[in-house]
């Protein structure tokens, strides 16, 4: 009896063992791969920090490079200045070392910051409307191909067809440019809205028709053995789980979208993030900064996303199947 | 008068003659269990019933809403669900709606269909559930269950829409065999609870057991109707024997 006992609990430690010892293993490589983010995040910041690190015979500085407003013959003009952060009286011999790093312009920033940031509202509300648009039009598109009504079909397959047959670009000025001479005339946003709207319902077409297509035949018949008629069986049964399928690849739509939506910036009339960035950047040759800027907050908006997403597509699948 | 009533029944996939002039009927409280090899046609039979399948020729008639076969129109439309809703089907894959609950999936039918009262139509199916021994499960969700507690509870589903006949596809064949028992044994019971049924199956045992009458098919015909006790001591087809002595073999 006793051994018996204590021989089951050797088996079970030793399943344990091995459970933790690949746990252990698991968790050493989501740290090492967090330290090595980190790192590449301060190499990054350090890249554009303005240090200079200078050693040669005799004398280590460090020093920090910035812009600022000086008078050189009698007008303001911006210019790099040093500033010795740190010196040491000995240095590496022969050829020594010299690292210099970019020097961005801070006041620059400082000054646009809030005016590009505030772009970020506009890119969201282009994105959002287009997204709706795109779903709609893409279940429509999807139904449509699954359509036995040749005509039907033939609509749904055209549309996708002509849409991914054009660039998004060409489609943008289409809606802004060359419906103004037929008399119709669209604002910057609409047109890209619509743009956006109706090339990202041709992909998303794809989506949702393989959304409709996981729902297994016998769910139809299921529902048409209960008596619902066809519109009841696709609302009820069909749709809701062909769309719980298509929401989290619509969430990377989404987020695709809201980078996508950089492109409307084109048109000139539209003050999202990128367009933001563009014009405060040509105007003092600053676009370093400028771009920077954008890149960062769009960087941000697709980190806060994709989190939402991930933690959305969690949520759906602890559900049902 | 019989509920269910078949006339000439013909079926063709394609080229294929799947259903070759069959006729049968059923009257009120009676369970009829139809057998056959594979592909001899009983399911499409059942599915031909309630019209999932439509029949290329010949009269289906239940309780006494008649459709001809091969026909099309508005007015059809109507009585194929008016049989529909007279027919209750359980299929072999279960079908349950993985998006809704077992309440859910119960309730489904005569909320929708029927346009039901919510609260009633709870109350409804609670009741059916319980018939089934499914109702300390009505809050979870399909993909949590068994697949004999999901066919227990498909059950439950055709039976909420107070169906006037049971049709049965192959019940039992998509589950392992340790859950095949709790199936027969709640169709057991509806049968002594006087539910009329139509089962297509391969339980020799339950056939001989609940039917009241079985039907043979071979090759899209109806070789034998007769009593359990009768078929399976004296079947008159060779095709039948040869179907009974396989079963027999397979028990021993």
């Amino acid at each position: 009896m006793n051994l018996f006992k204590k021989d089951a609990h050797a088996q079970k430690s030793q399943a344990d063992l091995l459970y933790e010892a690949q746990q252990r293993k698991q968790l050493q490589f989501r740290i090492k791969v967090a330290m090595s983010w980190i790192g590449l995040l301060a190499f990054l910041l350090f890249l554009f920090s303005g240090l200079e690190i200078k050693s040669s015979m005799g004398k280590t500085t460090v020093s920090a490079w910035s812009f600022h407003m000086i008078v050189e013959n009698g007008r303001d003009v911006r210019a790099r200045t040093e500033k010795i952060l740190f010196s040491w009286p000995y240095g590496l011999p022969n050829q020594g070392l010299d690292i210099t790093t970019i020097v961005v312009d801070r006041a620059f920033i400082n000054k646009n910051i809030d005016f590009i940031a505030s772009g970020i509202l506009q890119t969201i509300q282009i994105s959002l409307y287009a997204i709706l648009l795109a779903t709609a039009l893409a279940l429509l598109a999807a139904l449509g191909r699954l359509s036995t009504n040749p005509l039907i079909y033939s609509l749904s397959t055209f549309y996708v067809s002509l849409i991914r047959g054009t660039p998004l670009y060409l489609q943008i000025f289409f809606f802004f440019l060359a419906l103004p001479q037929l008399g119709i005339i669209l604002t910057g946003l609409w047109a890209g809205v619509l743009a956006l709207g109706l090339n990202y319902g041709a992909y998303m077409s794809e989506i949702f028709r393989a959304g409709l297509s996981s729902v297994g035949k016998g769910q139809r018949e299921a529902a048409l053995a209960l008596g619902m008629t066809p519109t009841q069986t696709m609302r009820r049964i069909v749709l809701p789980q062909a769309l719980r399928f298509a929401i989290p690849p619509t969430g990377n739509e989404f987020i695709a979208m809201t980078k996508d939506s950089a492109l409307v910036s084109a048109t000139g009339f539209v003050h999202e993030l990128m367009w933001r960035a563009t014009k405060v950047g040509r105007a003092e040759f600053r676009n370093l900064e400028a771009l920077i800027m954008a890149a960062i907050f769009y960087w941000i908006m697709t980190l806060v996303l994709t989190s939402m997403q991930s933690r959305l597509e969690a949520s759906l699948s602890k559900g049902e199947r | 008068m019989p509920i269910v009533k078949v006339t000439c029944l013909d079926k063709y996939f394609g080229r294929l003659h799947v259903l070759k002039g069959l006729s049968l009927e059923v009257e009120q409280r009676e369970v009829v269990c139809i057998i056959g090899r594979s592909g001899s046609g009983k399911s499409t039979l059942l599915r031909c019933i309630n019209f999932l399948e439509e029949p290329s020729a010949g009269v289906i008639e239940v309780d006494g809403i008649k459709i001809q076969g091969g026909e099309k129109g508005q007015q059809r439309r109507h009585l194929i669900h008016d049989i529909r809703l007279k027919t209750g089907m359980v299929f072999q894959e279960f079908n349950l709606f993985p998006h809704m609950s077992v309440l859910g999936n119960v309730i489904e039918g005569p909320v929708t269909v029927k346009g039901m009262d919510h609260a009633r139509a709870v109350e409804l199916g609670e009741m059916n559930l319980d018939r089934v021994g499914m109702f300390f499960k009505k809050d979870e969700y399909p993909n949590r269950l068994s697949g004999g507690q999901k066919q227990r509870v498909a059950i439950a589903r055709a039976l909420t829409m107070e169906p006037r006949v049971m049709l049965f596809d192959e019940p039992t064949s998509a589950l392992d065999p340790e859950l095949i028992g709790e199936v027969l044994n709640v169709m057991k019971k509806l049968a002594q609870e006087g539910t009329t049924m139509l089962v297509v199956t391969h339980e020799m045992g339950f056939a001989r057991e609940v039917a009241d009458r079985v039907l043979v098919m071979a090759d899209g015909e109806l070789i034998e109707d007769a009593k359990p006790s009768d078929l399976f001591s004296s079947p008159k087809d060779p095709r039948t024997k040869a179907l009974i002595d396989r079963y027999r073999t397979g028990e021993q």
